[in-house]
């Protein structure tokens, strides 16, 4: 062990000592003049000539020349010259990570077969001692084959991979990658990588490095290839009623993402697999265009579909999959007291809807009769007593069953004792009021939730002139009261149904919200609410998470519960049991094999302790779910799409890449340092840094002594 | 434009100097009887009606000024003696040597000389007094005979005045000596580099002919107190000679050199009966005028 220098030709610095020596001994004799008339006086006096040629001042003499010292060390860079540890290994011995880019886009003509043939090459190019890991990416990074000199592993686990159906991100894989060579003691690390090299999925702000010393090696497929794309970037329905069914009228979105134009592309409509209709479509170069189908009729349970156009280059994003959920137009009944026209306001209101629709149904509360409550989702009980009897009855078990009712009160309003318990509260008769305002709101409840944002509608401009007081039940929730308090909205359950009771009628006598513009929405919201309808996706995109109980919620009113275990089915065929429980975690075990296999698929997981269900969905097309521990039960469709951000095949340049994943002069430390890993030297030679810090100090120091010399010479 | 130029001397006389010596000399008329006239009252005796003394009669004086009632009382012969008060020459010898040209403050010596030298032929024109001149380095630079029309003339040839050669006093001043006519005033004005006995050997010459010689040994302050901080190199102004100097080292020393040649230059003046006066460039004109004329005075009480 011995001390050396990186750079001695800095210790030629101490020659710079000479000045602060010359500048103590002859400061005295600087190049100041002073004209004096006569030196008569002046040479009578005996010259002390030896006081010029002592150095005065000594510590500020020191510490100039300390300073100059520190400074010529410090730059020469001193470190402990230990000897290496031993290594086994030869100075050449490579730590190889490659990196496969297999999102979807790499499936675009050729791009694919050249990955494979560029990570053949690389394998082939390994050395004996040479180590190397295989790593394949899309959004998220994969180690498939951990660092191994075994090439054959390599290339066989190689031809497990295909391209997916998810994104490109070259964050993931780039740390994964530098964690690797970090933990590697070998002489020379690089990381290849094997991709298109989109742009769209590099972002800068994501801070992925390799560690100092590794070098990146783009590989670059597909760079000369420019087949054009077309994809079919979205589906838009039209649903209208049509009898008890429903008509669908289909409109295509189709892309053209390459710089020629496309003369009669074939758009074909699927419905279950089967192709119904076709068109042919032409599409500027960077341009787009719209099909739209013939309608076709929606009944039963619901279907699902493709659109789907003529195969090119990147077939992932040619398709379109989507699923129509039965009855999406939500059936309600009205019925109305005995003053004519009292509920035309909320008919009218409720015929506007879309997504949802609702079919409305309105006749006198009389006429009411039990059979017509089999196909509602809703009854408005507007200004009308409750129904008495045998029709009372089987509207309390309808609403047990899972139906909203909606009860408006009014000069009519009446409740038998035995309907009391129906409802949320006990209703008085009419009060007068002046003008009488909203004054609180639960905007954190569905129904008021989408006008909690500013301008998002005033509730609170509707005066009302009368009401009925209502005396809320334990279990009820009060939605919304008037500005005195009074309750307004109570909502309440029973069974598996929900029921609103609102204190003034729909029509214009005893408010006018039925005149505000509030009215629509606000009617919309509650019968969407006590039909307790939810929202269904024709289809998801890759990578989104399926939340199961909510989906199953969502799929149909009458299945509200979801089923206790399913069976998922994914597009390629795997089959993933999702239990209750602790099932859970044996399920989401077998599909993360699954995944480490490359397959691809679904994940599934839940929170710990939380009900909540999700399935990742990873493939595009359909999902089957099934209820029943067997899978045997009947079958609902998810549909999935790739994420059209990745058609985007604009290119990063590989340089800018290098230059932004690496650390500066990467390779030639790498070399430098054949023998010792960065740390290590950095710490034998970080002397430097407490020498040159030693040296600022003093430097700091010395004008201040210098001064204070000066002033006490003076 | 010629106006500006018809006086150059003029800008010379500090007015507020002039005017404060005016109320001097007002204070002194008023304190001292004849001051004014004394101001430069001449010592040479002669014809006046102001009796001065009786002395023995000597061949050769004029038999009209025996003063026949003493020779009646006393039976010898006694004439009468008067003091002149007469019109004298000032003749203002100014050393203008390279040395003179020294000032470490916003005035050299060579301007303080021009100064008092200016002042002092103002005040002696205005008694009516004839003006000269003489400046000198090495040798006599600049002559103006003493006149009563060469006022301008002098304080002209004050104003162009500069520092230039290196200088001495011995030969100038005896060329000086023999130029001087009349006995009359001389001021010498210089800063006196040289030993005292030479320097007072050199001045005595202008005594030759019975004038009163008046010394202004004009020093900068910083010739007195050497005041510099850092060492230098001194070079000296007339030889060029350069030596390093750390003055905080020296200053004792040479405080105490100066000191001492000064005391020798007023012992050696005042046993030639010169009046010596030393003067720092920063003293203010008015006040060394006032020192001056006070001495004057007393200076003719004694006599």
């Amino acid at each position: 062990m011995g001390l050396s220098f990186l750079a001695p030709a800095f210790l030629l610095g101490l020659a710079a000592l000479a000045v602060p020596i010359l500048v103590h001994l002859t400061q005295r004799q600087r190049k100041d003049v002073v004209e004096f008339p006569s030196l008569m006086f002046l040479e009578r006096i005996p010259y002390r000539s030896v006081r010029r040629q002592r150095i005065r001042h000594w510590m500020l003499f020191l510490i100039r020349c300390l300073a100059i010292v520190l400074l010529a060390a410090a730059f020469s860079r001193p470190f402990l010259d230990r000897p290496d540890p031993p290594l086994a290994l030869g100075a050449t011995a490579r730590e190889v990570v490659i990196l496969v880019d297999r999102s979807y886009s790499m499936g675009y003509g050729e791009r694919w077969a050249d990955a494979g043939a560029a990570v053949r090459r690389v394998v082939g190019e390994l050395g004996p001692e040479d180590r190397a890991t295989l790593i394949a990416f899309d959004e998220a990074a994969v180690e498939v084959v951990p660092a191994t000199t075994d090439r054959g592993r390599i290339l066989a686990a190689l031809d497990t991979l295909a391209p997916g159906s998810r994104t490109t991100r070259y964050a993931p894989a780039l740390q994964l990658a530098g964690r690797i060579l970090a933990a590697s003691q070998r002489p020379r690390r690089e990381a290849v990588l094997v991709s298109d090299l989109q742009r769209r999925g590099w972002g800068a702000a994501e801070g992925a490095k390799l560690p100092a010393g590794a070098a990146l090696v783009p590989v670059v497929v597909g760079a000369g290839d420019d087949a054009g794309n077309a994809m079919v970037a979205a589906v838009t329905f039209r649903r209208e009623p049509d009898g008890r069914a429903e008509r669908v009228t289909a409109t295509a979105r189709v892309v053209n993402g390459g710089d020629s134009p496309v003369r009669g592309l074939a758009v074909a409509l699927e419905l279950e697999g089967r192709e119904v209709q076709s068109r042919r479509v032409d599409v500027e170069a960077r341009g787009a265009a719209s099909v739209v189908f013939d309608p076709f009729i929606l009944a039963g349970g619901g279907t699902w579909g493709t659109v789907r156009i003529a195969r090119d280059a990147l077939p992932a994003d040619d398709a379109h999959h989507f699923t129509l959920a039965p009855g999406q137009a939500i059936p309600v009944l009205v019925l109305e007291g005995p003053e004519p026209g009292s509920s035309l306001y909320v008919r009218r209101a409720l015929s506007i809807g879309e997504a949802p629709g609702f079919r409305v149904e309105a006749r006198p509360a009389g006429w009411f009769r039990t059979s017509e409550l089999d196909d509602k989702a809703v009854v408005v009980l507007n200004d009308a007593p409750f129904p008495t009897g045998g029709t009372g009855l089987r509207l309390r078990e309808w609403i047990e069953e899972g139906g909203g009712l909606i009860v408006a009160l009014g000069e009519a309003s009446r409740v038998t004792d035995d309907a009391a318990a129906l409802l949320p509260g006990r209703f008085g008769p009419p009060v007068d009021r002046e003008g009488a305002a909203l004054g609180r709101i639960d905007y954190g409840h569905p129904i008021f939730e989408p006008f909690a944002l500013p301008r998002s509608g005033d509730l609170t401009a509707a005066r009302f002139y009368r009401t009925r007081p209502i005396e809320p039940a334990d279990s009820a929730r009060v939605l919304a009261r008037f500005d005195d308090g009074a309750p307004a909205l109570v909502e309440g359950r029973y069974g598996r149904g929900r029921v609103l009771l609102w204190a003034s009628s729909f029509d214009a006598f005893w408010n006018d919200l039925a005149l505000q513009p509030v009215f629509l929405p606000f009617v919309h919201r509650l019968a969407r609410h006590a039909a307790g309808h939810a929202e269904s996706r024709p289809s998801y995109t890759v990578g989104q998470a399926l939340d199961l109980d909510g989906w199953w919620e969502a799929a149909g009113r009458a299945q509200a519960t979801a089923p206790g275990a399913v069976v998922v089915r994914t597009p390629s065929g795997r089959r993933i049991e999702v239990g209750t429980g602790g099932a859970e975690g044996a399920a989401a075990a077998e599909s993360a094999d699954g995944e480490m296999a490359g397959a691809g698929g679904g994940r599934v997981g839940g929170a710990a302790g939380a009900a909540a269900r999700l399935i990742e969905l990873l493939e595009q097309g359909f999902y089957e779910i099934r209820e029943g521990g067997r899978g045997d039960g009947a079958a609902r469709v998810v549909a999935v799409n790739v994420d059209l951000a990745e058609s985007d095949l604009a290119r990063l340049d590989a340089e800018e890449l290098v230059a932004a994943a690496t650390a500066p002069g990467a390779t030639a430390a790498g070399e430098e340092t054949a023998e010792l890993g960065p740390a290590e030297r950095e710490r034998q030679q970080r002397w430097w840094w407490y020498l040159l810090a030693g040296a600022l100090g003093l430097l700091a120091v010395e004008p201040v002594l210098a001064n204070r010399l000066s002033r006490a010479g003076a | 434009m010629r106006r500006a130029v018809a006086d150059p001397g003029a800008r010379f006389i500090d007015p507020t100097a002039l005017a404060r010596i005016g109320n001097l000399e007002l204070i002194a008329r008023t304190v001292v009887d004849g001051f004014v006239a004394g101001l430069h009252r001449s010592p040479y005796l002669g014809l006046s009606l102001d009796f001065a003394e009786y002395r023995a009669y000597m061949p050769g004086d004029d038999v009209r000024r025996v003063d026949w009632r003493l020779y009646a009382r006393t039976d010898r012969y006694y004439v009468k003696e008067y003091e002149a008060e007469t019109n004298a020459d000032f003749m203002a010898v100014l050393d203008v040597s390279r040395s003179m040209g020294y000032g470490s403050g916003g005035i050299t010596k060579l301007d303080y000389a021009r100064y008092l030298a200016a002042t002092l032929a103002c005040f002696s024109h205005r008694q009516r007094d004839r003006v000269g001149l003489i400046a000198f380095d090495d040798e006599v630079v600049e002559r103006v005979p003493a006149s009563a029309r060469n006022y301008e003339v002098v304080l002209d040839a004050i104003g162009r005045l500069e520092a230039g050669r290196r200088g001495s006093l011995a030969g100038p001043l005896r060329r000086a000596a023999e130029s001087l006519g009349r006995r009359g005033i001389v001021v010498v004005v210089s800063d006196f580099y040289e030993e005292p006995e030479s320097a007072v050997a050199a001045v005595r010459q202008l005594r030759a002919r019975g004038g009163d010689v008046i010394v202004f040994h004009v020093l900068d302050p910083a010739e007195i107190e050497l005041p510099f901080d850092r060492a230098a190199t001194f070079r000296d102004l007339e030889s060029g000679e350069a030596i390093p100097v750390i003055p905080t080292e020296l200053r004792a020393q040479y405080r105490a050199l100066v000191e001492a040649h000064t005391a020798s230059l007023a012992r050696l003046f005042a046993a030639e009966g010169i009046d010596y006066t030393l003067v720092s460039t920063a003293s203010p004109l008015d006040h060394v005028l006032f020192g001056y004329l006070a001495a004057r005075q007393k200076l003719m009480r004694v006599r």
